[in-house]
């Protein structure tokens, strides 16, 4: 008798529902939309806080101290040790991990920072470094990078007057070393006065085989999940120095805080306000039944009974749209996340259950203003009253 | 008549107009606080971002290769080029001076200490320091405000005394010697007779090669090397607007008002040409890594609010229309007797839509305060200093509620319009 009465109550009323349904399924749309959105916004954000470069290193105890210009005597660290290390305790979390040995070498007697590291690690953890090569774009131009190459920073190659291609010999103590420059770095940064070039080749200029000084990471993640892996690894490696950059990490952690706080708010007005506008909707929906609820209660059907009825009904139509609303505020969510982001948003379906009961609960309530009517005489309102 | 009309209903029945009225105040004030979070949001943004430190650096331009390893400049002090602190104070006379949070020189020493037995690397910064400005006023700047992640135990220097700031991992290396309260000795070189005792007074932790130095203020490592009134690099903080294509246009090549829109927006490149204009042979360069990652993410932030801010604007529409509409439909028997009585649908309309438009407009005007507040709320718990309110969004949000409640309150109208009176008041 229940399920009959509710199938012909929503069968029959087609065109009414029609429009409280739109109000539900429109409202849930945002809602997922935006909490799918919300959900993803801090990994999205610490992604691209992958352009500041390294956020954690690991320097030998005690790290240079006694210069002379020319001569770097800085302690050094094991290159295999602490490769092993990072790469036992490694997580998704690390996007790359580059060591770094720095000598002053000489070029043509000027004295000239150079930096010994994997060239192609460096340029991951460095995504703002624009490099001119000579070659034409479209060549990876990684692949076919010989050993010999070497990247010049770009007051250097001013200073030194060197071009792509051009060679280079670097001086240090009495060995030499060839290089090619392979292109110039405009960095931004410290690297502008410095040559880059590979670990292996510098570590024979300099005579230190299999020796680095730092080594630098890149570590994705909020900053508790830096610091975790931060700790991981310092356990890993007893007597080392890990520790995250602070300029960097400091940063980031407050302003991913103070971003999702922001968007966090402004989700949390638009849900009270989309939850009204259902809850209004439905308020109307209900006022309108007054008439079945008078013919009901003349035909002998108790108050509950009938209030369980429109709750099931409005119920249903809360489900129903919510559903629909759920699967749209995905897509709303992907077109968001490729504006906003330029990829995809993550879907969380936890979202789902959540938006659906909340379009339930929402619905009820909208129809709960019905329960006033128990109190209200049959005859009256079907006088029309 | 008319306005008889009307105030009577306002009069018979409040409950009713409050509850339209409750959701138009409310469709308001998160229309109202969204608007002003959102235009706020970037000039807040960008000063968070200040955190992250200078962006720009400045630099002699004829200079020799810096030595520069982990951010310590290993050149011999008379080796290369140097910039002249009196010039500084004219940064803050650039179009873009309020832009300029705060700017910080640096000198590198190569020196003896006494306590290490060793060469060990003194800079000479500023930590608080007065500069003049050309303009009569002064303008204190320094670490604190170029490197606000430094953190220090202890108490910074003052400018004038012979005090001294110790890296962490240098104080660690050295426990006896090295103590807040201890007095260590320093000299350029272990054989020169210039040497000076310095207090300690502070341990400072950087994350940076700063751990393994001596930080003096700056007119100290001035004297040591005998540089005095120079410096070697400058780090600025300046509040600048996320580089688009036209801000990386070559200023030579652009029109003469092209070239104003680029001279008066606060372009990292502009603010870095205006510095090269008042201080002569440097070279300023943006600190890339922290320009960019700015310019990305707060462009990121301010579309996503803006998206954000227009659902709020339509959920606030649709929250105000659908009230508006169930009110109207609500009183279709008023308007069933009204329409018995003679009136024609237009003057219908017209008492519905008075009705309407009076309730926004208080009810826009109330939501407006609610929602400055609200943005003041939201803006000192996400920022830490309130968003003051625009009352350029005053017309904005008004029109808004009446635009709504108009829409709102036509559809269900013209619904009950078409309607005959007699099926209406028979109760169908």
């Amino acid at each position: 008798m229940f399920p009959r009465l509710l199938w012909k109550l929503l069968r029959n009323n087609r065109g009414r529902l029609a429009v409280a349904l739109v109000a539900v399924i429109s409202g849930a749309t945002v809602i997922s939309a935006l909490l799918n959105v919300q959900f993803d916004i801090s990994r999205k954000l610490t992604q691209e806080f992958q352009m500041l470069g390294p956020n954690l290193v690991i320097a030998p105890p005690g790290r240079m101290q006694t210069q002379n210009a020319g001569a770097a005597s800085a302690p050094l660290m094991d290159e295999a040790t602490v490769a092993g290390q990072i790469e036992r305790t490694r997580t998704p979390v690390l996007i790359s991990a580059a060591p770094y040995l720095y000598i002053v070498a000489r070029v043509a007697d000027t004295p000239v920072v150079v930096a010994g590291t994997q060239l192609a690690e460096a340029e991951i953890l460095n995504p703002t470094w624009k490099q001119e090569t000579g070659f034409p774009r479209y060549l990876p131009a990684t692949r076919m990078r010989p050993a010999d190459a070497c990247i010049v920073g770009r007051n250097v190659a001013r200073q030194l007057k060197l071009a792509p291609g051009s060679p280079l010999e670097l001086k240090y103590l009495n060995r030499t070393a060839a290089m090619t420059v392979w292109s110039i770095l405009d960095s931004g940064g410290a690297e502008d006065n410095q040559i880059v070039a590979d670990l292996t080749a510098v570590q024979t200029l300099a005579g230190m085989k299999g020796q680095i000084q730092v080594e630098q990471l890149r570590v994705n993640g909020t900053s508790s999940e830096i610091s975790a892996y931060a700790a991981s690894l310092s356990k890993s490696l007893p007597g080392y120095d890990v520790r995250p950059v602070r300029a960097v990490s400091e940063a980031e952690g407050n302003l991913l805080n103070r971003t999702q706080l922001l968007i966090f708010s402004m989700v949390l007005l638009i849900l009270v306000l989309t939850a009204l506008c259902v809850l209004a909707t439905m308020a109307a929906l209900a006022m309108e039944r007054r008439a079945d609820v008078g013919l009901m209660k003349a035909l002998g059907g108790t108050i509950s009974r009938i209030l369980g009825l429109f709750l099931a009904e409005v119920g249903v139509l809360g489900a129903v749209g919510g559903l629909i609303g759920c699967v749209a505020g995905l897509a709303l969510a992907q077109w968001m996340g490729q504006r906003v982001f330029g990829t995809s948003i993550t879907p969380r379906w936890e979202i789902f259950p959540l938006t659906i009961a909340m379009m339930v609960a929402v619905s009820m309530a909208g129809a709960l203003p019905l329960r006033s009517l128990g109190k209200i005489k049959p005859a009256v309102i079907l006088r029309g009253e | 008549m008319f306005a008889r009309i009307v105030g009577q209903s306002f009069a018979r029945n409040p409950r009713r107009k409050l509850l339209t009225m409750a959701a138009l105040v409310l469709g308001i004030t998160v229309a109202t606080a969204t608007l002003t979070v959102a235009l706020e949001v970037g000039d807040r943004m960008a000063r968070e971002f200040r955190s992250l430190g200078a962006n720009l650096l400045v630099t002699p331009e004829s200079d020799t290769l810096p030595l520069e390893i982990g951010g310590v400049d290993y050149r011999p002090v008379d080796e290369g080029a140097y910039l002249s602190e009196t010039d500084l104070g004219k940064l803050k006379t650039i179009f873009w001076r309020h832009n300029i949070l705060g700017f910080t020189p640096f000198l590198d020493v190569p020196a003896y200490v006494s306590a290490t037995g060793g060469a060990t690397t003194l800079i000479g910064t500023w930590y608080d320091h007065e500069v003049a400005v050309p303009d009569g006023t002064t303008f204190k700047t320094g670490v604190s405000v170029t490197h606000p992640w430094w953190e220090i135990q202890g108490r910074w220097f003052s400018d004038a005394a012979n005090e001294c700031v110790v890296g962490a991992s240098l104080a660690a290396k050295y426990p006896g010697a090295i103590a807040i309260g201890k007095t260590i000795y320093v000299a350029q070189t272990e054989k020169s007779s210039d040497i000076r005792p310095l207090v300690v007074t502070g341990i400072v932790s950087t994350g940076d090669a700063e751990d393994n130095a001596i930080l003096v203020p700056l007119s100290m490592a001035q004297g040591i090397s005998n540089h005095s009134g120079q410096f070697r690099q400058l780090f600025v903080s300046a509040l600048t607007k996320p580089a688009d294509a036209f801000a990386e246009r070559d200023p030579k090549s652009l029109t003469p008002t092209e070239y104003d829109r680029w001279f008066c927006s606060p372009y990292i490149s502009s603010i870095s040409y205006q510095i090269k204009q008042v201080i002569p042979g440097v070279d300023v360069r943006a600190i890339r890594r922290v320009a960019e990652t700015e310019g990305r993410i707060l462009s990121r932030v301010s579309t996503l609010l803006w998206i954000v801010t227009l659902a709020a604007l339509i959920a606030a529409g649709l929250a105000v229309a659908a009230t508006s509409a169930a009110a109207v439909l609500e009183r279709r028997i008023e308007i069933g007797v009204m329409k018995a009585i003679g009136a024609t649908n237009t003057s219908v309309t017209a008492l519905f839509l008075t009705e309407h438009l009076t309730l926004a407009l208080i009810g826009g005007a109330i939501g407006f305060f609610l929602g400055a507040g609200l943005a003041r709320f939201l803006g000192a718990s996400v920022f830490g200093t309130p968003a003051s309110p625009r009352f350029i969004l005053l017309p904005v949000v008004l029109g808004l509620a009446i635009l709504v409640a108009l829409i709102g309150g036509l559809i269900p109208l013209r619904r009950a319009a078409r309607f005959d009176p007699a099926p209406i008041l028979r109760g169908e």
